[in-house]
């Protein structure tokens, strides 16, 4: 049973189904590392990191037309400690940075980073300002990386798609 | 010295005060303005404030000017050499050198008395009138200026504004701090000698465990965009409705 095609709820809590006579019987088989997996993709909770006007597409991403909530991912935290993932959604100036770093450092593992647009990306359009972070991946670690100026909900919303792939790769129990 | 005696603002201004406090009443666009010498600053601005024919009860701004490469352009477009016009990179000019390499006085045209000044924008609300005025910091090296939160309290945080980005020093200021920059900044932003990428950059250091400065790593350029002024397209004769207003 491969992780990578595993994509439906059915697939992971009943694997071949029609044919695995346990699961014929109602036995529940699965790989602990894929429900571990789907748990985690299925509940990112992120931290509110609004920082510029990229903030206002992350809204429009959780609000009724996209509404993220439909992955489990629409579950804004106001603390790092109750947050998986740290979208950062716009500028990151220097005198924002250290408590940047706080907050990432706060967050409880395993810990995820979408950095959404050009300014987080690699400072955009401040690059060559003396008060903005030239990108916030120079702060902390960043999985995902979601161009744009701003970046439209959907862009985001494929960010998270992509770090919902990156996640289901990761094996927490059986270790290469 | 009056460029209009028809603004009843400016005739006023000219009959209050005395030339050795205020000079150069200017109307222009229908706006009134006027430099003041910084040792009245203050009172001036009170009198301004208190007296019945001025009434200016509403201080709307306050903001620095730093006339160090006044009149500099940032691209060349006068002339056109076989590659075209200059690219603006390769002279030297505000926004496009290295910290060490800063213009000192090369730039200063000397077009005003003094290169820090500060703006003051009055609003009176009694008689519908704006007022602006402005006042020099004779000491280029130090420049140092009165308070006016006396006066106007909206004066306050614009007044570190100005400390914070220009380094014009308000005398009588109840509490002269940074206002916008990080904790620790060290220079003056907005001043046309400070490198617009700065001196330092921010980065998170392993060993240290937390974000530091570094020193900055890229390289400065011309961030202005390139407008060409002197264009064959452009050369229309506009002196026939220029000058203002045409009442």
């Amino acid at each position: 049973m491969g992780v990578g095609e595993l994509n439906l709820m059915d697939d992971i809590l009943r694997p071949n189904a029609d044919t695995n006579p346990l699961a014929k019987r109602g036995v529940v088989v699965a790989n602990v590392d894929s429900l571990i997996n789907w748990a985690r993709t299925g509940s990112l909770w992120p931290m509110t990191f609004g920082l510029a006007c990229c903030a206002v597409e992350m809204m429009q991403a959780s609000a009724s037309r996209y509404d993220i909530d439909r992955f489990g991912w629409g579950v804004f935290r106001a603390s790092p400690r109750q947050s998986d993932l740290l979208i950062v959604a716009g500028t990151l100036t220097n005198k924002m940075g250290p408590a940047f770093r706080k907050v990432y450092d706060q967050m409880a593992d395993p810990k995820w980073v979408i950095s959404m647009g050009s300014c987080a990306n690699g400072g955009g359009y401040y690059h060559y300002s003396y008060a903005v972070t030239r990108g916030c991946d120079r702060v902390l670690p960043v999985d995902v990386y979601v161009p744009g100026c701003p970046p439209t909900a959907e862009a985001l919303l494929y960010g998270i798609l992509q770090l919902q792939k990156k996640i289901k790769r990761t094996n927490t129990i059986a270790r290469a | 010295m009056m460029a209009k005696q028809k603004n009843p603002l400016a005739s006023a201004l000219a009959d209050f005060f005395s030339s050795d406090r205020a000079q150069n009443i200017v109307v222009n666009h229908g706006q009134v303005s006027m430099d003041v010498s910084a040792e009245h600053w203050q009172d001036v601005a009170r009198e301004l404030r208190d007296e019945d024919r001025f009434s200016f009860e509403q201080m709307i701004d306050l903001c620095g000017m730093d006339y160090l490469s006044w009149g500099e352009a940032e691209w060349d477009t006068n002339s056109v050499s076989h590659s075209g016009f200059s690219r603006g990179v390769a002279g030297q000019g505000p926004g496009r050198f290295d910290w060490s390499k800063r213009p000192q006085e090369v730039f200063a045209r000397k077009s005003h008395p003094a290169r820090f000044a500060v703006v003051v924008q009055l609003l009176s609300v009694k008689h519908n009138f704006r007022l602006r005025i402005r006042c020099f910091a004779e000491d280029d090296q130090l420049p140092i200026l009165p308070s006016l939160v006396e006066v106007w309290s909206s004066a306050n945080w614009y007044e570190r504004e100005v400390f914070d980005l220009f380094g014009v020093a308000f005398e009588g200021h109840p509490d002269l701090r940074r206002l916008l920059t990080d904790y620790g900044f060290v220079g003056h932003p907005f001043r046309k000698d400070f490198p617009l990428i700065g001196n330092v950059a921010l980065s998170y250091d392993e060993d240290l465990q937390r974000v530091v400065y570094k020193p900055v790593e890229i390289e400065p350029r011309v961030l202005v965009p390139r407008v060409i002024r002197a264009d064959a397209r452009t050369q229309a004769d506009f002196s026939a409705n220029s000058g203002e207003g045409k009442k």
